[in-house]
C-alpha cells in the first residue's frame, strides 16, 4: 500500500513540469503584447515599455523565460508577480482558501441532496416521487449554472433576502447560493446515477438473499444496495471535483467571491503568465492528488480491491 | 482664501473661480438641508455642519490595477487616488477651470513657457510629513526616471529635460525647479496653457519619500495628502476603505467620514446589491439594465453625460480612405441616434463634435458631415469610388459586437457596400495591428479626458506623429492650429482649438460616433441632489450626502 502511494505520488513530477510547460507555452502564444494593452488607449512611452518588458522577461525567447521562470520556483520559492508588482503567491494564499470552501460546499450539496435523491428514487421506483425526482434533475441538468446563478439570486438573495447576493462578508452563509449553484448539474448527475446503480443492485441475488434472512428494508438498501453502488457515485465526484474548479470561474464571477477561478480567468485575459501558471499547476496538483485519493476509496469501499 | 498678487498679463483664472464658487455654495448652504446640492464641483465649501460626521459611503469600484498615482491610467485606481492625494491643482467642474490644490496661485511668462507656482504653507502627507516645492520636485523626477517605469511619464513630455532623463542622459528633469520652500517653478518645452489643468491629472500628485523605496508595498496604503486616508490596506478584489483626513487644508472638505469602495467583478452583481440595500451607490449600471433602472429605483437614478469618446478611425495609410469624400460618406450613412435607441438604451448621445460637449469650448453644430443623410452620403460614396469591400475592426468582449455590426449592416444598406467582414481582436492584439499598421478598414477606438481641456481631446489623438494617431493623421495647418491655441491667452485659445477642431470635423480622420453616458443608482441612504459624476466618468464620491437615519 505505502509503495503503491510513493509510486504514484513520483507520477507527479513529469505532471507538474509537462503542465506548467504546457500552460506557459500556452500563454506564450497568445498574440499581443501584454504591456502595451496594459495602458490602454493610451500608449505608454517606448521607453516605460521596455523596461517593463525587460523586467518580466519578455523580450527573452520561450524556452529562457520559462528556464527563468522555473529557477526562481525552485530556488527561492519565487512564483513571481503580476504585472503591477503583487506576488503570485499572495493571490494564491487569499483566493484558496476561498475556492477550496466553494467547493466544499458544492460538494456537500451534491452528497447529501444527490444521494438523498437518488436513494430515494430507486427504492420509491416508477412513483409519483420517482417521476418527481427525475423531472427536477432532469430541469436542473438543463438549465445553465448562469441562469441557476441568477435565479438563486434574485430569489434567496435579493425578494426573500435570506442569503447574501455575493461578496463573502457574512461568512459561511455567503456560500450557501454560490455553493448551490455551483453542485446543481452534477448533484442532478449524482442522483440519476445512483438511482440507476441502485435499482440495479436491489434486483441481484445478494439483496434478495438479505431480505429473505428477514434483514430490515433499510438496512439492506444501506449495506447491501448503496455500499455496491457507490463505487462509479464516487469516480464521478472525483472527477467533477476537479471540473467543478472550471465552474468557479463562472460562479465566483457572478456572486463575486474572490478566489481562484475568477482570479484564471481574469490573468488569462491579461496574459499574465507567471499567474496563470501558478494557478494552473496547483490546480493540476490538486487533480492528480485527488485521483489518489478516489483509488484509494475504491479500496475502502469494496474489499476486493487491493493496491500492492 | 490666499490673497492674489496681482498680476500683469499673469493667470488669474483660480481667483475668480474660487471666488464664483464660493458665493454659490454660500447661496446653498442658505437653503438649509440642501446641504452642498448645489456643489457639483471640485470646490464647494461643506461649512461646519457637515463636516463632522458625514456617515459611511459604500460605493462600487472595479479591482484598481494599481494604486501608485503616477502608475494609474485607468478609472478605478485613478478614482480612489483622487481621494487619497491632492495635486497642486484641482480642476472646477463647473467653470471647467484649473483651481488650488496644493498650490495658492500661478502665473505664466507672456509666451506661456515659463511658469510659477505658489505653494500653500500648511499642507502635510498623512504621516505628517509636511509637503513644500522640493517634495514635488523629487516626485517628477522620479516618476520620470526610466528604470522606475510610470506609466505616466509621458504627459511630462512638455518640461523642459524630459527627454534627456527619459533616455538617461540626465539623472533630474532640468524644467522643474524649487526656488524656494514654497514656489516651484516650470520651464517648458514650448507654450503650453493648459499646464494648471494638467497638473489636476493624477500623474502629478506628490509622493512622499516612502513610496520611491518600495513602490509596491507603499501601494497597499498610499500615504497622501488628499481628503482622505487609507484604513487598513487595501484588500485585493475585496475593498479599499478610506477615512476623512480631518486636518486637510483645502477648501472643500469630503462630505462623508469614511467611503468604503467595494471591489466586485460583475457589475450585475453589484447592481443587484445596491437593490438589496447592502451597497450605497454604483456608477456604472450595466448596459442591459439601462432600460429597467427607472423602473428598480425609482428617483434613485440618474444619467450623467460624460467626455468618454467612440470613433470610428480611419487608417489614412491606406489608399482607399485617402478621398476625404469617402470619410464623409461613410459618416453621413450612419444614423447614430437609431443604433442609440435600439442598441444602448439611449446611454450615448450623437457625436457632432470632437471636444466633449459639456466643455465650455465645445458647439453644438460644428459638423457638417454628422448627421444622418443617406442620400447625400450615397451619391458622395459613388462618386468618390469608394471601397466595395470593407473589413471593420474592434477589441473583443468589450460589448462593442451589437453596434459595430449595426453600423455596418446601414453601411450596406445605405452605400450599398456588398462585403463587410470583422476583425474582432483581443485588446493587445488589438494593438499590435495598430502599431503596425495593417489595419485595413475602420476601426473602433475611444478617448476619454484625463483633464478637461480642448488641447487633451485633440493633442494626443490627431497631431501628426503622436503617439495616440492611429489613424496616421496629419494636418500642418491642424499642428499650426494647436500650437498656436496651447500658446495663447486662455481667453483666445478656446477659438483657436475650435478651428482646429473645424479642421478635424472636415478633414475627419476619425468618424466621431458617441459620447457615453453612465448610469448611477443608488440607495435610499444617498441624498439624490448631491449624486455627480464629472466628464472623465468619475463620481463625485466625496460630496455624497448621507441621509439620516
Amino acid at each position: 500500500m505505502t509503495g503503491y502511494i510513493i509510486r504514484r505520488m513520483l507520477q507527479f513530477i513529469p505532471v507538474v513540469i509537462a503542465a506548467t510547460l504546457i500552460v506557459y507555452a500556452m500563454v506564450f502564444l497568445m498574440p499581443g503584447d501584454p504591456i502595451r494593452a496594459l495602458s490602454g488607449d493610451r500608449p505608454m512611452s517606448p521607453q516605460v515599455l521596455e523596461t517593463l518588458r525587460e523586467q518580466y522577461n519578455l523580450n527573452d525567447p520561450f524556452l529562457v523565460q520559462y528556464a527563468k521562470y522555473m529557477w526562481g520556483v525552485f530556488t527561492a520559492g519565487d512564483f513571481g508577480t503580476t504585472f503591477q508588482g503583487r506576488p503570485v503567491l499572495d493571490i494564491i494564499q487569499q483566493g484558496l482558501p476561498i475556492t477550496v470552501t466553494l467547493a466544499l460546499v458544492a460538494l456537500s450539496f451534491q452528497i447529501v441532496i444527490g444521494v438523498i435523491a437518488g436513494v430515494l428514487a430507486a427504492v420509491y421506483k416508477d412513483s409519483f416521487l420517482d417521476r418527481m425526482v427525475q423531472v427536477s434533475l432532469v430541469i436542473v441538468v438543463a438549465v445553465p449554472t448562469l441562469a441557476i446563478g441568477f435565479l438563486l439570486q434574485l430569489t434567496f438573495g435579493l425578494n426573500l433576502e435570506w442569503f447574501p447576493i455575493a461578496g463573502t462578508r457574512e461568512g459561511l452563509v455567503s456560500y450557501v447560493l454560490p455553493g448551490i449553484t455551483l453542485g446543481a448539474v452534477s448533484t442532478g448527475i449524482v442522483a440519476r446515477m445512483l438511482r440507476s446503480e441502485l435499482v440495479e443492485a436491489l434486483q441481484s441475488d445478494y439483496v434478495r438473499t438479505a431480505t429473505a434472512k428477514g434483514m430490515r428494508r433499510s438496512r439492506v438498501v444501506v449495506r447491501h444496495g448503496l455500499r455496491n453502488s457507490l463505487i462509479p457515485v464516487v469516480t464521478f465526484l472525483g472527477a467533477d471535483l476537479a471540473t467543478m474548479l472550471g465552474g468557479t470561474v463562472v460562479v465566483e464571477t457572478i456572486f463575486n467571491l474572490t478566489g481562484l477561478g475568477g482570479q484564471i480567468f481574469r490573468s488569462i485575459q491579461a496574459q499574465e503568465n507567471t499567474v496563470v501558471v501558478g494557478i494552473v499547476t496547483l490546480f493540476v496538483l490538486f487533480y492528480v492528488v485527488l485521483n489518489l485519493v478516489v483509488d484509494l476509496l475504491y479500496a475502502a469501499i469494496d474489499p476486493r480491491i487491493r493496491y500492492d | 482664501m490666499t490673497t492674489h498678487k496681482p498680476q500683469g498679463s499673469a493667470r488669474r483664472r483660480s481667483a475668480v473661480a474660487m471666488t464664483a464658487a464660493a458665493a454659490l455654495v454660500l447661496a446653498a448652504c442658505g437653503n438649509g438641508d440642501d446641504g452642498n446640492g448645489d456643489g457639483g464641483n471640485g470646490t464647494a465649501d461643506n461649512g461646519g455642519a457637515e463636516a463632522a460626521g458625514g456617515g459611511t459611503v459604500s460605493a462600487y469600484n472595479c479591482e484598481p490595477q494599481n494604486l501608485m498615482p503616477s502608475n494609474s491610467t485607468e478609472v478605478c485606481g485613478s478614482w480612489v487616488l483622487e481621494q487619497l492625494f491632492t495635486g497642486l491643482t484641482q480642476v472646477d467642474y463647473e467653470t471647467y477651470e484649473a483651481v488650488p490644490g496644493v498650490a495658492t496661485d500661478w502665473e505664466s511668462n507672456e509666451d506661456q513657457t515659463e511658469w510659477t507656482f505658489t505653494l500653500g504653507e500648511d499642507w502635510t502627507f498623512h504621516n505628517g510629513d509636511p509637503i513644500d516645492a522640493n517634495t514635488f520636485v523629487e516626485t517628477f523626477n522620479w516618476v520620470v526616471d526610466p528604470d522606475n517605469a510610470q506609466q505616466n511619464t509621458s504627459f511630462y513630455d512638455v518640461i523642459v529635460g524630459y527627454e534627456d532623463v527619459v533616455n538617461g542622459d540626465a539623472e533630474e528633469l532640468a524644467g522643474v525647479t524649487a526656488t524656494d520652500d514654497y514656489t516651484l517653478e516650470f520651464e517648458l518645452n514650448e507654450p503650453f496653457s493648459p499646464l494648471p489643468m494638467m497638473l489636476s491629472y493624477t500623474g502629478f500628485y506628490p509622493m512622499p519619500a516612502e513610496a520611491f523605496e518600495d513602490p509596491e508595498s507603499f501601494e497597499q496604503a498610499p500615504v497622501g495628502n488628499g481628503r482622505y486616508q487609507m484604513d487598513g490596506e487595501w484588500e485585493h478584489d475585496v475593498q479599499i476603505a478610506v477615512d476623512r483626513y480631518e486636518d486637510w487644508p483645502g477648501e472643500d472638505p469630503g462630505v462623508p467620514e469614511r467611503i468604503e469602495w467595494q471591489i466586485y467583478n460583475d457589475i450585475e452583481t453589484a447592481y443587484l446589491d445596491v437593490q438589496a440595500g447592502t451597497l450605497d451607490i454604483m456608477d456604472s449600471v450595466p448596459p442591459n439594465r439601462l432600460s429597467t433602472m427607472e423602473a428598480d429605483f425609482g428617483d434613485n437614478q440618474t444619467m450623467f453625460d460624460t467626455s468618454s469618446f467612440t470613433y470610428m478611425g480611419l487608417p489614412l495609410y491606406q489608399e482607399e480612405f485617402q478621398d476625404k469624400d469617402v470619410r464623409h460618406a461613410l459618416s453621413m450613412a450612419i444614423d447614430r441616434q437609431l443604433i442609440i435607441d435600439n442598441i444602448f438604451d439611449g446611454a450615448q448621445v450623437p457625436a457632432g463634435n470632437i471636444i466633449p460637449p459639456m466643455l465650455p469650448s465645445a458647439r453644438e453644430d460644428a459638423c457638417d458631415y454628422c448627421d444622418f443623410d443617406p442620400e447625400a452620403a450615397a451619391e458622395l460614396y459613388e462618386e468618390a469610388d469608394g471601397p466595395s469591400e470593407l473589413t471593420i475592426y474592434f477589441n473583443s468582449g468589450a460589448g462593442h459586437e451589437d453596434w459595430v455590426e449595426a453600423v455596418s449592416n446601414q453601411w450596406q444598406e445605405h452605400l450599398g457596400i456588398e462585403n463587410i467582414s470583422f476583425e474582432s481582436l483581443e485588446f493587445a492584439q488589438y494593438l499590435d495591428l495598430h502599431d503596425n499598421q495593417e489595419v485595413t478598414g475602420p476601426f473602433r477606438l475611444g478617448w476619454v479626458l484625463s483633464y478637461p481641456s480642448p488641447q487633451y481631446a485633440m493633442e494626443p489623438i490627431y497631431t501628426t506623429g503622436k503617439s495616440s494617431n492611429y489613424a496616421d493623421f496629419s494636418n500642418e495647418e491642424f499642428d499650426n492650429l494647436i500650437a498656436e491655441a496651447n500658446a495663447a491667452d486662455p481667453e483666445e485659445a478656446d477659438s483657436i482649438y475650435q478651428e482646429a477642431e473645424d479642421i478635424l470635423l472636415e478633414e475627419m480622420p476619425v468618424i466621431p460616433m458617441f459620447f457615453q453616458s453612465q448610469g448611477v443608482v443608488h440607495s435610499d441612504r444617498i441624498q439624490h441632489d448631491s449624486v455627480q459624476m464629472d466628464p472623465r466618468t468619475f463620481l463625485r464620491v466625496e460630496q455624497l450626502v448621507v441621509n439620516e437615519e
